[in-house]
């Protein structure tokens, strides 16, 4: 995976967790706790891609050029 | 010139009239501002993001709302039209309110807006259910906000007449 990808996927999964918040407080809020739950569990796996994706990033970035 | 900001030429900050070499060396800022740590900050932001959202989940989980009692609210003869009541329902601490509309409808909806909660009362010659904090306006035959800072509607509460008694039996939110 290149590094513009980790930067992608990153960036794409801060968006999906700013909505993901957004989406929680509602259902929270309206007591839709089944969606809650969903949104919560989406926001939880896109925060481990963008943790993924960077450790992928550091490896190639501080990859020792040989 | 002022003396006291007569550096050295070569020094940061100087007004020497000579150029200074070593403005563009500000090495921390460099350190601080850079494409890594950017990215850094973005996967921090991301994951702190998604922490946030924990604390609803478990909140949900813990105060699941179970079954809703029976509860007696007012006598439909002490309510004529356009008049309101207010009760406490499910909760002593959930402040609802109890309306017979003009149209004569009955109509009852936990009365915090869900603005920023204060409560609504029912307005009778506009016939809309008004929150003075903000100017937030809801439909009283739906809940539904019409105008003004709130998003979502009042929890309709589902009543039942007996007797000439009107009771509350249970609670609807995200209706309509
Ligand atoms: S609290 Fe009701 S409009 Fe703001």
């Amino acid at each position: 995976m290149g590094k513009k990808t980790c930067w992608a996927l990153i960036i794409a999964s801060i968006i999906v967790n700013v909505i993901m918040l957004q989406w929680t407080v509602e259902a929270f809020l309206g007591r839709e706790y089944e969606v809650l739950f969903t949104y919560n569990l989406i926001s939880l796996l896109s925060a481990s891609i963008a943790l993924f994706a960077y450790f992928q990033w550091r490896k190639v970035e501080y990859k020792k050029k040989s | 010139m002022n003396d006291k900001k007569k550096l050295a030429r070569n020094q940061k900050d100087t007004n020497d009239d000579m150029i200074n070499l070593v403005d563009n060396l500000n090495r921390d800022e460099d350190l601080k501002y850079n494409r890594r740590s950017f990215l850094k900050t973005a996967v921090g932001t991301s994951v702190a993001l998604s922490v946030a959202t924990i604390p609803f989940s478990v909140k949900a989980m813990l105060g699941m709302e179970t079954d809703y009692n029976r509860v007696e609210i007012a006598k439909l003869e002490d309510i004529p039209e356009g008049d309101s009541v207010v009760f406490n329902y499910p909760n002593d601490n959930d402040p609802a309110i109890l309306i017979h509309t003009v149209n004569g409808d009955l109509k009852a909806y936990n009365s915090a807006c869900t603005h920023l909660m204060c409560p609504v009362f029912y307005e009778k010659t506009q016939d809309v259910l008004l929150c003075p904090c903000h100017k937030g306006y809801f439909d009283v035959s739906n809940g539904q906000p019409i105008s003004g800072p709130p998003q979502r509607e009042l929890p309709l509460i589902e009543i039942e007449v007996d007797n000439g008694i009107v009771y509350a039996v249970g609670r609807q939110y995200r209706h309509g």
